[in-house]
């Protein structure tokens, strides 16, 4: 089969489906549902024969075209760019957003909006396709802000909700502010480069090194910092954990917010040294941060949303260190850097087991009738027995228990910052995993032992098929999904520019893994004990966990900045605005028109009479200018 | 003494000249209808001068025309006004302002 008409199904499926429910199915809920479903399971079929039949043919479609006769002629292209990296990327979004879809089925069985959420997650998955496929930069763009606007509308599902209202605003404003950047680096690059198409871009930045500069790498990594939400624009993803759980794991869990560092590995080659050691700071800063403002939170959502970041810190940490390592892969087929290579890894298994730990969320929030603080929760173990065990495998993936998903890609990254000039990055991110493991095992522990904390939670049941099957299916790829022979030949390309860790330091991540993840679990039963009904943090420190709470004061310091500053600046703009434009030119031109119009109707009197003298008086004027007189 | 062009042209300019005063200072509309004629009527006689004077048909044939559509003026205008009568029960145009208002 040609795989020109394949990327069109793939394009069109989603898109189609979403229009279908946004013009014809918005009340009949069920049929909405079920179409998208369906429309996904076909979409899962085509993206999985693509991945691994690697059909020949290729699709392009000239978008935009502006020949000059003397220059060079400006072309903008909509086309595909297929290789392994988009492949990996294209199975984890096949995966998780299939199961997410499933997982919906049951979450979202009574929901009013519920047409509207399966409108969304199409028009999510066409939007998401669209920066995995991308050939160009500008179609790389272009996709970048339809995800960020279904980020948007699925955050604000809820939308009578005016916290929900306020954290879909706070993202898109977020994201915007990094995408200026992103934009400017776009051009940056245009400017240097004369192309947007991303296999010309690394043909002319392998020939010609001295048109690269870091100012240019970091511009286009300032759209990272907005997407995947590093230091210091971070500010918006816990707050977007008030859209639907199903949302919060696809979009701001696995896929979206990985969107910055599939971006960062699609166009590495543009990184030099000095940008990507910027990335590597902001990473491990982001990571630690995020793993300690973690104990502040008791809602289960916000745990693992700083979690998210935190991991998410881990990947851009990779990538940067990937700028000093002599480190290289084991496969000959290697075409990829090993940094951007294991930050792929950690994404893809990143992308399962945090997946699943936020659909165990939504299985326990949705039981426990949308109770959210976990201090409410407790003694889940015994009611809700395959969430438990789903979870426990989440939660010992993240931790980076050996032969669980997680300690396969973390350890990578590990052994590279180890291996790297930056002893300090090392045990920067060696401490996080240490973190990471406690305060997941804190969230394990208070959740699902002791006893129930509130009566909601008292008589909850085992989900059904629709939210249980996708977790069972994402516990065995939190399993699985670290190894080698998972990913087999296919992504070669990528899996072939991973380091493995040898001899002693493979023993010392066996030992640190087992530790931080069994470990952790068994810490943290110490200091929260199961029967505690408050924080234990919050009892012996009640400053530091409301700090942490607040994390750490940057939100407010945003505000504080907002209200203070730009609202000033703002009142004042408007305060000239309405004098100048508004007062002078819009109204001043609209009174002297008006001025007229009350001249002319004082004329119009009514009588015939008067009508002969104006007659006559303009025959006298016209006949004065024909002889002359006037 | 002999008539001449200028007399004629006197004439003419005089019956223009009583029309259109007409037409200022009076407000029966059947008047005014009359006054508009009497205008039509001076240019006619000052077009006949012309032509005499010039020993051309050109003037004459202007006035036929002049003459005929008058005719056909005169008889859609009397309707008009009847028309007009028996809607509003007056023919003074000072009464005749609907287009004020």
């Amino acid at each position: 089969m040609d795989a020109a008409l394949l990327y069109q199904l793939l394009f069109l499926l989603p898109l189609g489906t979403a229009g279908i429910i946004a013009c014809f199915l918005r009340k009949k809920h069920n049929l909405a549902a079920r179409l998208s479903v369906i429309s996904g399971a076909v979409f899962s079929v085509i993206g999985l024969y693509l991945i691994y039949a690697r059909p020949e043919g290729e699709w392009s479609v000239s978008w935009l075209s502006l020949a000059d006769t003397e220059g060079p002629s400006f072309d903008l292209t909509f086309g595909i760019l297929f290789n392994d990296l988009s492949a990996l990327m294209l199975l984890v979004l096949i995966i998780v957003g299939f199961l997410v879809q499933v997982f919906s089925l049951g979450y979202m069985k009574n929901d009013p909006g519920k047409a509207r959420f399966f409108a969304g997650l199409s028009i999510f998955m066409f939007s998401m396709l669209g920066i995995v496929l991308a050939d160009n930069l500008v179609m790389m763009f272009i996709f970048w802000e339809l995800v960020g606007f279904s980020s948007y509308v699925l955050i604000n599902h809820y939308f009578e909700k005016p916290s929900a209202v306020a954290a879909s605003k706070k993202a898109f404003i977020v994201n915007r502010v990094g995408d200026f950047g992103f934009l400017l680096g776009i051009v940056f690059v245009y400017w240097q480069f004369g192309t947007f198409n991303l296999e010309e871009l690394a043909n002319r930045a392998g020939e010609h090194k001295e048109l690269l500069s870091t100012s240019m790498g970091l511009l286009l990594f300032c759209g990272v910092l907005g997407k995947s939400a590093q230091m210091p624009l971070h500010v918006w993803l816990a707050d977007a954990m008030e859209g639907p759980t199903p949302i919060s794991a696809l979009i701001h869990a696995a896929t979206m917010v990985a969107a910055g560092i599939y971006f960062t590995a699609r166009v590495y080659f543009l990184m030099t040294p000095e940008a990507l050691t910027v990335v590597m700071w902001v990473g491990t800063i982001t990571a630690a941060f995020a793993a300690i403002v973690a104990f502040g939170q008791n809602d289960i959502k916000k745990v693992l949303a700083f979690s998210t970041l935190s991991q998410l810190g881990y990947m851009v940490a990779a990538l940067g260190l990937g700028g000093s390592t002599k480190l290289t892969g084991h496969g000959s087929e290697a075409v990829m850097a090993t940094g951007a290579a294991i930050a792929m890894f950690h994404l893809t298994t990143h992308a399962f087991f945090k997946a699943l730990l936020f659909l165990d969320s939504g299985s326990i929030i949705n039981a426990c009738h949308h109770e959210q603080d976990i201090y409410k929760m407790g003694g889940l173990s015994k009611k809700m027995p395959i969430t438990f065990v789903t979870f426990g495998t989440g939660v010992l993936a993240i931790g980076g228990f050996p032969i669980f998903a997680g300690f396969f890609s973390k350890d990578t990254i590990l052994y590279l910052a180890h291996e790297s000039d930056y002893k300090s990055v090392y045990f920067i991110l060696l401490g996080t995993a240490a973190l990471t493991g406690l305060y997941m095992g804190r969230l394990f522990v208070v959740v699902f032992f002791g006893n129930p904390r509130s009566d909601n939670v008292s008589n909850v049941k085992e989900s059904g098929p629709a939210i249980v099957i996708p977790l069972v299916v994402l516990a065995v790829l939190s399993v699985i999904g670290g190894y080698d022979w998972f990913f087999g030949h296919t992504f070669e390309g990528v899996s072939g520019a991973i380091p493995h860790a040898g001899g002693s330091f493979k023993t010392l991540m066996i030992i640190t893994g087992l530790l931080f993840s069994v470990g952790g679990i068994f810490v943290a039963w110490l200091i929260w004990k199961p029967s505690n009904h408050a924080d234990a943090l919050e009892v012996a420190a009640p400053g530091v966990f409301n700090a942490l709470a607040a994390r750490l004061y940057i939100d407010a310091a945003y505000d504080w900045y907002v209200e203070k500053i730009q609202d000033r600046v703002a009142m004042i703009l408007g305060f000239m605005d309405q004098l100048f434009i508004s007062g002078l030119m819009v109204r001043g031109a609209a009174g002297i028109v008006g001025l007229f119009g009350i001249m002319s109707r004082s004329l119009h009197v009514g009588s015939l009479g008067s009508y002969v003298y104006w007659f006559a008086v303009g025959v006298l004027v016209l006949g004065a200018i024909a002889f002359g007189v006037l | 003494m002999t008539i001449g062009l200028n007399e004629f042209l006197i004439v003419s300019g005089l019956l223009f000249t009583i029309g259109f005063a007409g037409m200022l200072v009076r407000r029966n509309t059947l008047i005014l209808f009359m006054c508009l004629e009497i205008m039509l009527n001076g240019v006619n006689l000052a077009l006949i001068s012309f032509s005499r004077f010039n020993g051309t048909m050109d003037g004459n044939l202007l006035v036929f025309f002049i003459i005929t559509v008058a005719a056909a003026e005169v008889a859609v205008g009397l309707a008009i006004i009847v028309a007009l009568f028996r809607k509003r029960q007056t023919v003074y145009v000072q009464e005749l302002n609907a287009l004020k208002n």
